[in-house]
């Protein structure tokens, strides 16, 4: 496959990393013929966009509905106290234009369910799964696996992160680790917006080694850290072998 | 007796108030003995995320002996040795 040149202005942009051992320009090539979709665009999912976007991922596709409130800005680095009440995914595409005019950003107000998420995973080389409703997460995965495209799935609670990423038929899935939709998980939950971002760029670097096709990605391992304890952790994890969705599938 | 260290994470973490303790069980103990002590000494809070209902393990909680996941499932069969950390890890969806 070959891959679009840069422009003068990219290499200029993109010039401190593409001194990235391993990464270079091809791997800025590489970046700016891929698309990434996003649910949502929270404090997780919003950062990741806004690396995504500054790193030159050619094309982003934002889903999130409804306005954005005033309790959301302890953790929204993409939108201001100006945007309380217009549409949030308005405001953060606004603002990635802004970080980075070269990358296509492409806005869905509306939230991902399983009538519409085979259409907008279709649509993109990868997902990032930053949903805080577990519903949606496993529909994301679930169609991310049908349609072999690797999700970076990336979670906080208070002071803790976690991440992990499936790659269809060599890891699990998010429903090898969760057999059952988690009934005690709750829709609001405490968030600093300083632990919302570790974990986005975090999964933000995952999202750019998977694309560029370097350094070594969380393969059948969960990352996990505290920051209460400054802890940080790998969990091994494995396939199951009667999961419904990956089950069946081959390397 | 054997000695072995459970890590409370995220809302388990909340409930029970610490991040880790040192736990006490006999000889043999399986995994399935830890949560059952675990769920019968701390509380209503820490026995929710532990048990769907009585004897059924939340199937979607996540188990780490000595980091390696354990399927719930397998609770009654995974033998606890002195030194082992059992690391328990409620799902999280934060966004």
């Amino acid at each position: 496959m070959t891959y679009p040149a840069l422009t003068p202005a990219e290499q200029s942009r993109y010039e401190w990393q593409m001194w990235v051992r391993d990464f270079g320009e091809t791997g800025q090539r590489r970046l700016k013929a891929a698309s990434v979709l996003i649910s949502r665009i929270g404090g997780v999912g919003g950062t990741v966009a806004m690396h995504l976007a500054t790193a030159g991922v050619g094309r982003l596709v934002l889903a999130h509905a409804g306005d954005l409130r005033l309790n959301d800005l302890n953790r929204q680095l993409l939108m201001s106290t100006a945007d309380v009440g217009s549409p949030r995914i308005e405001s953060a595409a606004r603002r990635l234009r802004e970080l980075n005019p070269q990358v296509v950003v492409e806005t869905v107000n509306e939230n991902l369910d399983v009538s519409n998420v085979g259409r907008y995973v279709s649509q993109v080389d990868l997902v990032v799964s930053a949903a805080p409703l577990f519903v949606e997460r496993l529909a994301m995965n679930r169609a991310a696996v049908r349609q072999r495209k690797p999700l970076v799935d990336c979670a906080m609670y208070d002071l803790e992160g976690r991440l992990i990423t499936v790659r269809p038929g060599r890891t699990p899935c998010l429903d090898c680790l969760y057999p059952e939709s988690p009934p005690l998980w709750k829709r609001e939950f405490p968030v600093f917006g300083a632990v919302a971002s570790t974990v986005a760029s975090i999964a933000a670097m995952e999202v750019i080694k998977l694309l560029a096709g370097f350094g070594k990605p969380l393969e059948n391992q969960l990352l996990s850290y505290d920051l209460r304890e400054m802890s940080f952790q790998t969990i091994a994890i494995a396939r199951r072998p009667d999961c419904p969705t990956c089950g069946q599938l081959s390397a | 007796m054997i000695e072995l260290r459970v890590q409370y994470l995220a809302q388990l973490r909340t409930a029970r108030g610490v991040a880790d303790e040192s736990c006490h069980l006999p000889e043999g103990a399986t995994l399935a003995q830890l949560l059952t002590q675990l769920a019968g000494t701390h509380g209503a809070e820490v026995a929710k995320h532990l048990y769907a209902a009585a004897g059924v393990v939340q199937p979607s909680l996540m188990i780490a002996v000595n980091g390696t996941a354990i399927s719930v499932r397998q609770s009654s069969q995974t033998l606890l040795r002195s030194g082992d950390v059992v690391t328990l890890m409620p799902p999280i969806a934060g966004g």
